[in-house]
């Protein structure tokens, strides 16, 4: 790792530079030292950045926004999810390179399967799986059971924690929330109460009763929501567990700098395992990475460093400066690191890999379905809404604001999640002609000043509302352009965040821009968007169909299969006939990895994957 | 003195009673329902209420306001809405970050900027004065945001002068290593405003009877620059320098953000992002009560340094 110069001497080094600068500018003086083998290709020469002082395998890693906090119910950012994903265990997790994302084993001996239609799961806990050493536990080993299984997911019904991801179980589970109105009404919950949906046969045995079917719950065990806590360490901090995190995974928080820097290391009583994972066959890099971990026990980096860097040009400098191993480029980079789509050369150079991946979401553009003039099912306001879709210019989007980093999304279930279909052709294509026919059509005229009206006469705006940022300010470009191509006026309103939450809740936005990234990868993760039970929670859009909700409800009791898809399709057919969305795009994302970094692969669910990869020492000097 | 002391205190309360309605007016008019954003992705208005209570905003306006008066009263103002970390363990953990760059920063920019005014004042209508004056302004023309990604990318990517960004855990490791290239941006940036404005006092003092006398006395050119012109100018001097410290409290986000300081600016920005009021009334309330009594250190030093000064 690079030394630095102490203040003097980078003052020293300033006023030289100026000096230079006045007879002919300074040249690159780095001290960075790289030399050309006999092969021309160029060979670090730094001492190695990912070996600690102490001999320690090392990753160092970015964060671009702070975390807030590290107990699994109340993490409500990505990136507090991916340390309690790297702290503590769940039951299920996800097959490292499996594409699409495939379930596997974590803390269960086998996968747990789903018996009498989809209502029952019996999940059969490892042996010898230890939470990190902490004072709480006297001295000694404190081992997961079920009851701990039990604790860690009523902990998502404590109101006082304000938890974030009950809806993951909510009315799921056989008694659950009657023991949370009890609580309620009683003023207190009671945590040694026994809830009939959870059934605990021996200490490492549990039964999990559903109150319907739900062939999908394996998602849930494998989100880093439902990780499993130890009653006492949360009993010993009542009103911040999120800062005390104490987990049975890989890893334990070691340091912790708020919003500036977070030190992993292995936890003592780790359990261990073996790598043992099966190349996709969708990604030829695959191979190399078995070939460089298979065998290999579980956890092979040490320490992992994660240091939250917001901006752009200081993310990217700490990368190329080497005190980044792997991070995704930023976007504002991405025409000099990728040009033409490709790793810049000095990158190649460099023994620097990219990693291209599909996020498994999609942005969408939503219309108010209450709103009298663009909400509905009388046919002319089938045909405003056709129109807008139809004059969108997503190509534009892509190449201009999203530099060439991102694919269009047609389908209601993305790439990457279980139910998409990949041969999809949508029905609604960018077409201003056709666009404008149909308004005509309609009889939305033109008036004097060139901007189309109601049928019935009144003025017709598209108001999108947005927040004041610059990206925000392109689409309003974009989307300004677009829709005027149409004759509509076109009226962009800023409002913060939190407002615009408020009143997306309460169906009073007319068009608003959203994402939805998955929380699992299963297609009822997007399908349950525009089902009419879910307004005012998720479908914010408050689009009502009779018939989509009666698809809906026949798909969410299915597995995934044949049958789902067909009515996956239908549900498709009936989006696009009702047109309450302008579908978007769905974003690549292109981590760049460091020479000295092996077997590492981005998964598109998994959060933290630095127990499945290594870093070579030797090749880092 | 003590009089004066006591009755400059004493006002402090009422203007600190203002800056207390105007925050609570500003956050509950338009500072957006917190509770929207803390409820997750997906919540029903059973969880945003109880979010709502939990956190105290359902309360009228009037339980809410007492409970804010009672926390400035106390200065405990509770727990982050967004991280639970106390309010007084962010300021105690990321106030000395912010300190270790802006207390070099203020001595370096009052000593090297006054040396530097002298100079051209003595030397005024010389090229030398010209050609400063013109670099100060062009210097000061520049955008902050300009200075910080150059000497970024230049000094500590390029030449690897001083790192990229970073923070240690050693005070001489921070002092010398990670806090030199943002003091040193810093400084460039304030040198410019600050050397034209002295410039400006000490060339008022010059032209001076007193400063005439002095040297058809035969007083030597430094005595009576040093001496007499500085002393006299030091008033408004002293009065830009108080004006900067509260700014010591949050000003340098912009340069904490880019080189990833935990210091106290980059937490304010965070807390608005994420409407986390106690962190955002706390910040309000002591850069108010630092600007007052960075006001009133003022007038006790003009005190000090200009006997002829009352203080009423």
């Amino acid at each position: 790792m690079k030394t630095w110069p102490t203040w003097q001497s980078g003052a020293v080094a300033v006023a030289a530079c100026a000096m230079t600068l006045l007879v002919g500018g300074c040249g690159d003086q780095s001290p960075k030292s790289a030399k050309q083998d006999a092969s021309g290709a160029v060979v670090s020469t730094a001492t190695s950045p990912v070996q600690s002082a102490d001999g320690k395998k090392v990753v160092r890693t970015v964060f671009v926004v702070g975390e807030s906090g590290f107990d699994p119910p109340t993490a409500h950012d990505l990136y507090s999810s991916i340390v309690v994903d790297g702290i503590f265990d769940t039951l299920l997790t996800y097959d490292y390179l499996a594409e699409p994302a495939k379930l596997a084993t974590k803390i269960v001996t086998e996968m747990p399967v789903a018996e009498e239609n989809g209502t029952l799961y019996t999940v059969k806990l490892k042996k010898g799986v230890y939470f990190s050493p902490h004072e709480v536990f006297g001295g000694k080993k404190r081992e997961l059971v079920a009851q701990d299984v039990v604790y860690s997911w009523m902990r998502h019904y404590d109101d006082s924690l304000k938890p974030v991801w009950r809806f993951l179980i909510d009315g799921k589970i056989v008694g659950m929330n009657a023991w949370y109105d009890a609580g309620k009404k009683a003023g207190k919950l009671d945590w040694d109460a026994k809830i009939p949906g959870f059934e605990i046969v021996d200490s490492h045995t549990l039964k999990i009763k559903l109150t319907k079917p739900d062939f999908n719950f394996g998602y849930v065990m494998a989100h880093p929501a439902m990780a499993i806590v130890a009653r006492e360490v949360i009993e010993k901090y009542p009103n911040d567990a999120q800062s005390h995190p104490v987990g049975s995974s890989a890893y334990y928080l070691k340091e912790w700098t708020r919003g500036q820097r977070m030190v992993l290391e292995k936890n003592p009583n780790w359990r261990g395992g073996t790598w043992d994972f099966k190349p996709s066959g969708k990604d030829p890099h695959d191979e190399i990475i078995v070939k460089q971990m298979q065998g290999k026990p579980l956890a092979q980096i040490d320490r992992v460093e994660i240091y939250v860097i917001e901006e752009e040009q200081t993310r990217w400098l700490s990368f190329k400066d080497k005190q980044i191993d792997v991070m995704n480029i930023p976007g504002g980079v991405t025409p000099q690191a990728l040009p033409g789509g490709k790793l810049a050369p000095d990158l190649v150079a460099e023994g620097i890999r990219l990693q291209k991946m599909v996020d498994p979401e999609y942005t969408y553009m939503y219309f108010q379905w209450n709103d009298p003039t663009w909400g509905g099912t009388e046919p002319h306001k089938i045909a405003l809404r056709r129109a807008v879709a139809m004059a969108i210019n997503r190509n534009e989007e892509i190449e201009v604001i999203r530099k060439g980093q991102a694919i269009r999304a047609d389908f209601l279930v993305p790439q990457g999640v279980v139910g998409h279909k990949s041969d999809f052709v949508s029905s609604i294509q960018y077409n201003p002609p056709l666009a404008n026919a149909l308004l005509d059509k309609f009889g939305y005229k033109k008036g004097a000043d060139g901007y189309r009206m109601t049928p019935d006469g009144k003025p017709l705006t598209f108001k999108y509302t947005s927040q004041s940022t610059a990206l925000e300010r392109e689409f309003d470009e974009l989307y300004r352009k677009n829709v005027e191509a149409i004759g509509i006026r076109y009226e962009a309103e800023k409002e913060k965040f939190a407002d615009s939450l408020k009143r997306e809740k309460r169906c009073q936005i007319q068009t608003r821009g959203a994402a939805w990234i998955a929380d699992y990868p299963d297609g009822d993760n997007f399908t349950q968007l525009l089902y009419s039970k879910n307004i005012g929670e998720s479908n914010n859009g408050c689009y009502k169909s009779a018939a989509y909700d009666k698809l809906y409800e026949q798909s969410a009791l299915l597995p995934d299969g044949p049958e789902r898809d067909k009515l996956y399709m239908e549900m498709q057919k009936q989006f696009e006939a009702d047109t309450p969305w302008v579908m978007g795009i769905t974003r690549l994302r292109n981590q760049v990895i460091r020479p000295w970094v092996i077997g590492y692969k981005k998964h598109p669910v998994l959060l933290a994957e630095w127990m499945y990869y290594d870093v070579n020492m030797s090749k880092g000097k | 003195m003590l009089a004066y002391i006591v009755r400059r205190l004493w006002q402090i309360i009422p203007t600190l009673l203002g800056v207390i309605l105007l925050i609570f007016f500003l956050f509950n008019v338009v500072g957006g329902d917190p509770a929207y954003l803390l409820a997750g992705k997906i919540s029903n208005p059973e969880q945003i209420a109880n979010i709502r209570k939990q956190l105290g905003i359902d309360e009228p306006y009037y339980v809410q306001l007492w409970i804010f008066v009672k926390q400035v009263l106390t200065f405990d103002f509770g727990s982050s809405w967004s991280t639970n970390e106390a309010v007084s363990s962010i300021f105690a953990t990321r106030l000395p970050a912010s300190l270790m760059i802006g207390i070099p920063l203020l001595i370096l920019e009052t000593v090297i900027a006054v040396v530097i005014a002298l100079g051209v004042a003595y030397l005024r209508g010389s090229f030398t004065d010209r050609a400063a004056m013109v670099t100060c302004t062009v210097a000061q023309s520049v955008s902050i945001l300009v200075y910080i990604i150059i000497f970024q990318y230049v000094l500590a990517y390029k030449f690897g002068w001083f790192p990229v960004q970073g923070w240690g855990n050693s005070f001489f490791e921070n002092l010398f290593k990670f806090a030199a290239l943002p003091v040193l941006i810093a400084l460039v940036v304030s040198l410019a405003p600050n050397i034209r404005l002295y410039r400006t006092f000490l060339l008022d003092e010059t032209n001076q009877d007193y400063v005439r006398t002095a040297r058809a006395k035969g007083l030597s050119e430094n005595r009576v620059m040093f001496v007499h012109v500085l002393r006299n100018a030091s008033i408004p001097i002293i009065t830009n320098l108080m004006i900067q410290l509260p700014g010591l409290l949050v000003g340098l986000f912009l340069i904490e953000r880019f080189f990833s300081v935990p210091g106290i600016g980059r937490e304010v920005i965070l807390a608005v992002e994420r409407s986390d009021f106690p962190v955002i009334k706390a910040i309000t309330v002591y850069v108010a009560l630092a600007t007052m009594l960075a006001n009133l250190a003022a007038d006790l030093l003009y005190k000090a340094v200009d006997p002829r000064v009352e203080l009423k």
